[in-house]
Parts: structure tokens; C-alpha cells; sequence
């Protein structure tokens, strides 16, 4: 099945009109469910999420080993946390989040390694939509 | 094909502050509270999933401009 999801625009954004393509998402470990709203990022090389929505899925992310990331706006400091389950649209996946320190709450993001890797994703900016198709790994 | 639209605008519109639960469907704010984990709380006995998103907040960082 090949879901269509329209840009989103967010609060504040208003008046730019700036929008982004944001998928819905459930992140399990083990017995911990927690589900939020993801920025689908092609220019991503793994998952990221905040430290807020780790710590609702029981993760230990201090105890993970300390990393630099970098990104187009600098870097930043992150932990690891391996064979997490994600289901998006019914569809389950196993993946590497990224838990980057001192960001916004919201900040959940999947990338190149997890969803692009699950799923034909296709943008049509024209539109303000974007097309996801999740493969049939069986 | 099924097609979704999340509108944030008018989900969290009227909220400063806290986290809320968004239903299954996008449609509506299921529950609010300070924090995620009160919001969380409040929503446990609660059988359809639930999206919860911070309120309140610059989501200028979200996305890249």
C-alpha cells in the first residue's frame, strides 16, 4: 500500500510557510512504547531522537558511550542505542537511534540507514506531499 | 492508497505549554499535561495509540531552512 502524507507545517511557520515531511512513528523497547512525530530526512545517516523521548523508552543513554555528530549547523554529542523496534503505518522495522544531548524535545528524526532502507519513499514537492511504499522484505 | 495530513496548526493550537497525546487518527489532542511523562500517565489506560508532541515550543530547528 503506498501512503500518501502531506506536508506538515508547524507552529510558527505560518507566515514562512516553511513545511516538512513528517511521518508518524512508534519507537518499542521491550516493554516500552513510545510514539511521536518524525522528520523523514534523506540527508540523515541514521535515526535521532532527544534525550526526553529515550528516557520514555526506558533507555539508559548515559550509559551509552559518548559520540560527536556533525551536521550542516555544527556538531553535537549523542549515544547510541542499538536494535530498537520502529513501526510506522502497521510496517516494523528494527533500527539504530542516535539520542543527541541538548536538543529540543521534539526532535525525532529517521534517515538513510532506517526508513530509506524500509521503505520507497517519494517526494512531490509540487504537491506538498511525499509517498511512502514499504517494502516486502518476505 | 491511503492518505494522511497531520495538522499541527490547529492540533496544538490554544496549548503554551507541556506535552500532549495526539489520537490515532491525527484528528484531535486526546490529552495534555506539563510533561511527557504526566501526559503519558494520564493516558495508560488508554487502548488506541497515541502520538504525543511537545507544545509550546520554536520548532524552528525541526527542519532545516
Amino acid at each position: 500500500m503506498i501512503h500518501t502524507i502531506k506536508y506538515s507545517l508547524l507552529p510558527g511557520f505560518e507566515r514562512t510557510g516553511v513545511l516538512a515531511p513528517i511521518l508518524p512513528v512508534t519507537f518499542i523497547n521491550g516493554k516500552y512504547e513510545m510514539s511521536s512525530f518524525a522528520l523523514v530526512d534523506s540527508g540523515a545517516e541514521y535515526g535521532l531522537i532527544s534525550t526526553i523521548i529515550a528516557e520514555a523508552l526506558n533507555i539508559d543513554w548515559i550509559k551509552l558511550p559518548k559520540k560527536q555528530g556533525f551536521t550542516a549547523s555544527g556538531s553535537f554529542v549523542y549515544h547510541t542505542a542499538k536494535n530498537i523496534e520502529a513501526e510506522v503505518f502497521g510496517h516494523n522495522f528494527r533500527l539504530s537511534l542516535n539520542i543527541a544531548e541538548g536538543i529540543n524535545a521534539f526532535k525525532c528524526i529517521l534517515g538513510r540507514n532506517d526508513i530509506f532502507k524500509q521503505a520507497k519513499i517519494t517526494f512531490e514537492g509540487c504537491k506538498n506531499q511525499f509517498y511512502i511504499e514499504f517494502r516486502n522484505l518476505n | 492508497m491511503r492518505q494522511d495530513k497531520i495538522d499541527f496548526i490547529r492540533l496544538l493550537k490554544g496549548y503554551r505549554k507541556g506535552w500532549v497525546a495526539i489520537s490515532h487518527d491525527f484528528k484531535r489532542v486526546v490529552f495534555h499535561g506539563e510533561n511527557l511523562k504526566e501526559t503519558m500517565k494520564k493516558a495508560k489506560d488508554v487502548k488506541e495509540k497515541l502520538y504525543y508532541f511537545p507544545v509550546g515550543e520554536s520548532y524552528s530547528n525541526f527542519v532545516g531552512i
